[in-house]
């Protein structure tokens, strides 16, 4: 019958399901602490316009011939490192992304799996302490679309930024926190909420 | 059993999921996730399937971001989809898929192209495709707006599932705008009648795009703007639209209007934002860019006083020189009034060609109107032959409105029997009486008469004999003429005597021929400013060679023009006319816009009959290319003798006073319709009515009558011979001999 298939799919939600929740903490600190780096990218470009657009012989410095030259590469150079420390988490949010996805993509196999002996009436079963099955995968998948859409969009913004074009480094902060997208990462939440009894049961 | 299409709950929107009632997935054998396809609004659409999260059946709800090109309707109201349309299909993994992109602005294409890879592969991962869908991205607002599914491998496989083992290609980057361009690319406008010039503009728009490297090599630049010049409704508009759609070119309009705005500066700014949206189209494939109506936006800066439009014309000037010779996109301005555009315009460089578009020939005609006619159905007594003889001057405009008169005509006379809607040539020849040609319009010549046939004139054999050997014949038998190596007369003079219908005869001859005819008299022209009556005589030339074959009648024209010899007033208006006439008679040529229809090669086999009849109207379009002035006076002693030399008005016709046997057909005209005593004897009137006139019998019939009405009382039932020789008493001729004598001697001595 159906019931050693429905167990097994529902062990394979449950785990997807703690590594959702453990890695919903890790994105969300990640991202935390990409919001002082690109506040600083912004300040380095301030820092980078205003240095273009002061006339360096008019002042008392003008002594220091490159002095100019040399505030410029170091200000570079303090974004490269930046850059690099974005890129670092990038990299941590591509790996929750890919574990997230894993995990789901493993679920769905399982359902995949089962499928033939799970009917449809099974699936879309609700109890008081566990939702359905259909429901879990729908939720399964918006939050592992949810870290890809954020992933792919934080990628782009990071991939479109470049030396030459200073306000639009100047901006990239604004435009870093316009891409969060409350709503969905609330969604995500309430999931996690939605299915902790069912989680914590055996 | 119907299913009531809902919109897209918002959570789900982007998630190529559609939501389904529980009770249908299973009749369906649908699992969660497992692909559908469905059929809507024109389109089809790739879907996920999932359940309703009330689980209610009877409902659809889907989310349109893998659908066809055709998909149309992206708000699905009050739409309902049977179980037909919706099927479930198998899908396997793909192995790689083929892709175009469509990215949001240039600078995405040059410089990331990289990272749109990577960025497509992420996107497309999870989704289920299939060969030529579209995946609309732009829900993620990165720089991919679309992405077409172009190849799928495996081959054999109608739809599958993008996984992140699936290997993507992408072929193609386009831009946004240019995506757009090639979706709107409509059925193309059937063009009659305009192949060599559209072959010319094309070959200017296709040159640069298709051998870069020649061009290259032999140092040429590109040419970078054509001037179209042609009077209203020949279709330059609608041929620069063809040509573009043909070689697929972007096409940006512009028109003086919307350019022109009411702040200082604001009309330069416009005209630079346009030129800048041009040369970014060019980067991407050839563009045009096509300013109508240019005479509006850039006229003569020495005429003008206003600053602003000088400064617009100096901005549209400098950006033209501007365009650099890499850039491929050509400028095509279209007026109708090329002497009022600035001259800098005109020259190469900025202009580098001009195309003239000169009102449609008879060959012209005929293709314009088997164009318009190819979706109406016509009976088989059409012919357009035939109705294109009779549409001389008319337009491309006018024709198309020719037609759609016909075939209401057919709607409103077909309601009355609804057997068959076909239009037949009875309801082209109505339209005919409704449609004016429009190069006629606003002409002071246009006049309305009714028509006379040769019958009503009595007598007078020879010169009606004459005036349809020169007016009539050479449009009936074309090819006589050419054979011959005859050329049609310039133009007729008919003098003689007054009252002895001259006037009648050229309305004669204008409703026996079917060319349009044009009558002025003093009045139409003389004005008060100096140089207006001139200009107002030139421009009716121009209209008249515009539709010709035409006649152009000029009643008393001894008041019209006078005599270089007279030596009262040497410099009066009448002295200028007459050189004005002169020259637009046998001047050294016409004004370059005039041109005409080229000359073209029959490319048919010789002895069908098309080629028959080809060949006539080539002889009918040779034969028939001029203006013939008629001219009528009674006194031609007064006019100049430049005027009556062979070339000018060559032939000369006398229209002598009635004889005794015109007379006799005069008087049987006349009474025709009255009831004559059987004892009338109109041999006898003829007889006694010497130097009458035909105005005079037609006098004495009148007088006649109404004498008998007068001694008779009111119901006189018929009209007797006593009458007509007591009115005939009464009157005296108002010709004399000796006023006879002289006009025969005129021309003959």
């Amino acid at each position: 019958m159906s019931k050693p298939a429905l167990m097994s799919l529902h062990q394979a939600l449950k785990r997807s399901f703690h590594s959702l929740e453990q890695n919903h903490k890790v994105w969300n600190s990640v991202l935390e602490e990409c919001v002082p780096l690109m506040g600083s990218l912004g300040n380095l470009a301030e820092q980078l316009l205003a240095l273009n657009g002061v006339q360096m012989a008019s002042t008392p410095l003008a002594r220091f011939s490159d002095l100019q030259d040399r505030l410029r590469c170091k200000l570079l150079v303090a974004v490269d490192t930046i850059l690099d420390k974005l890129a670092d988490k990038m990299c941590s949010l591509q790996k929750v992304r890919d574990a997230v996805g894993n995990q789901v993509t493993a679920a769905f196999q399982v359902y995949e799996q089962h499928a033939d002996t799970l009917d449809l009436t099974t699936c879309l079963q609700r109890s008081a302490a566990a939702p359905s099955v259909a429901d879990m995968l729908e939720w399964l998948q918006d939050a592992e679309r949810y870290y890809r859409q954020q992933y792919l969009r934080r990628k782009a913004l990071l991939q479109a930024l470049k030396p030459g074009e200073l306000s639009d480094l100047q901006n990239a902060h604004r435009r870093w926190e316009a891409l969060a997208t409350p709503e969905r990462e609330d969604s995500v939440s309430d999931t996690l909420f939605r299915v902790s009894f069912f989680m914590d049961s055996p | 059993m119907l299913l009531k299409v809902l919109p897209l709950d918002t959570g789900d929107a982007g998630t190529q999921r559609c939501r389904l009632g529980p009770g249908l997935m299973a009749s369906l054998g649908l699992r969660i996730g497992s692909p559908v396809h469905i059929t809507i609004s024109g389109g089809e659409c790739l879907c996920t399937a999932w359940p309703r999260s009330d689980q209610a059946d009877g409902f659809l709800q889907l989310d349109t971001k893998c659908t066809t090109k055709d998909l149309k309707a992206i708000n699905f109201n009050n739409l309902s989809v049977s179980l037909e349309q919706i099927k479930a299909i198998c899908s396997q993994k793909l192995k790689g898929v083929r892709v175009n992109v469509v990215v949001q602005c240039i600078e995405v294409k040059k410089h990331s192209s990289g990272f749109i890879h990577d960025l497509v592969k992420e996107m497309l991962r999870g989704m289920c495709v299939a060969r030529q869908y579209i995946v609309d991205v732009s829900h993620l607002k990165t720089q991919v707006e679309l992405i077409l599914i172009e190849h799928i491998d495996p081959f054999c496989t109608d739809s599958g599932f993008i996984t992140s083992k699936t290997s993507v290609n992408i072929g193609e980057i386009k831009t946004l705008n240019n995506y757009r361009c090639e979706l709107q690319k409509s059925p193309s406008i059937l063009l009659g009648g305009l192949e060599d010039v559209c072959a010319s503009l094309k070959e200017i728009l296709s040159l640069p795009l298709r051998y870069p490297e020649t061009l290259q090599k032999l140092g040429l630049s590109y040419p970078k703007g054509v001037l179209l010049i042609g009077p209203p409704g020949v279709g330059k508009t609608m041929l620069v639209r063809n040509v573009v759609m043909e070689v697929s070119a972007a096409l940006i309009t512009v028109n003086g209007p919307v350019i022109l705005g009411s702040r200082p500066g604001e009309s330069e700014e416009n005209l630079r934002r346009t030129f800048k949206q041009a040369s970014e189209a060019a980067q991407e494939g050839p563009c045009v860019l096509f300013i109508d109506e240019i005479d509006s936006l850039c006229p003569r800066r020495a005429g003008s006083t206003s600053a602003p439009q000088n400064r617009v014309v100096a901005q549209l000037l400098t950006l033209m020189d501007g365009i650099g010779s890499d850039a491929r996109f050509v400028i095509i301005g279209a007026t109708n009034q090329p002497d009022t555009l600035d001259p800098a315009l005109r020259r190469p460089g900025r202009f580098d060609r001009e195309v003239i578009i000169g009102v449609p020939t008879l060959h012209q005609r005929k293709s314009i109107l088997d164009v318009l006619s190819s979706k109406m159905s016509l009976s088989d007594d059409v012919d357009f032959v035939a109705l294109a003889e009779m549409t001389t001057g008319y337009v491309g405009a006018d024709l198309s409105a020719l037609c759609r008169e016909a075939a209401l005509q057919a709607i409103l006379r077909g309601s009355q029997d609804s057997q068959s809607q076909k239009i037949d040539m009875k309801h082209f020849l109505e339209a005919l009486k409704k449609v004016q040609p429009s190069c006629l319009r606003s002409s002071i010549g246009l006049t309305d008469f009714k028509p006379i046939s040769w019958d009503q004139i009595g007598g007078l054999e020879d010169v009606k004999l004459k005036l349809t050997q020169s007016i009539e014949w050479p449009m009936k038998f074309p090819e006589a003429f050419i054979r011959l190596g005859l050329s049609r007369p310039r133009g007729v003079l008919l003098y003689g005597p007054p009252g002895c219908a001259k006037t009648t005869l050229v309305k004669a001859a204008a409703s026996s021929s079917h060319c349009a005819f044009l009558s002025v008299s003093g009045a139409d022209l003389f004005s008060p400013f100096v140089g207006d009556s001139e200009k107002a005589l030139a421009q009716l030339f121009r209209q008249a060679r515009a539709c010709a074959p035409s006649i152009l009648f000029l009643d008393e024209i001894d008041s019209i023009l006078g005599s270089r010899s007279d030596s009262r007033a040497p410099h009066s208006v009448q002295a200028r006319m007459l050189s004005v006439l002169l020259n637009e008679l046998d001047g050294v040529g016409f004004k370059v816009q005039e041109r005409r229809g080229t000359q073209r090669e029959s490319c048919h086999l010789e002895g069908s009959t098309e080629f028959q009849q080809e060949q006539q109207m080539d002889c009918q379009e040779v034969c028939n290319q001029d203006v013939m002035i008629v001219a009528a006076t009674n006194r031609p002693g007064a006019l100049d003798s430049a005027l009556l030399r062979p070339g000018r008005l060559d032939q000369i016709i006398y229209v002598p006073p009635p004889d005794m046997e015109a007379r006799l057909a005069i008087l049987e005209i006349c009474t025709k319709r009255m009831p004559l005593e059987s004892d009338v004897c109109l041999k006898e009137l003829a007889r006694q009515t010497i130097l009458f006139s035909g105005a005079d019998l037609e006098n004495l019939c009148k007088e006649a009558a109404l004498s008998t009405l007068q001694e008779e009382g009111m119901d006189a039932s018929s009209i007797k011979h006593r009458y007509f020789i007591k009115s005939l008493q009464s009157m005296t001729p108002s010709l004399k001999g000796q006023q006879i004598d002289h006009y025969q001697q005129l021309f003959t001595s």
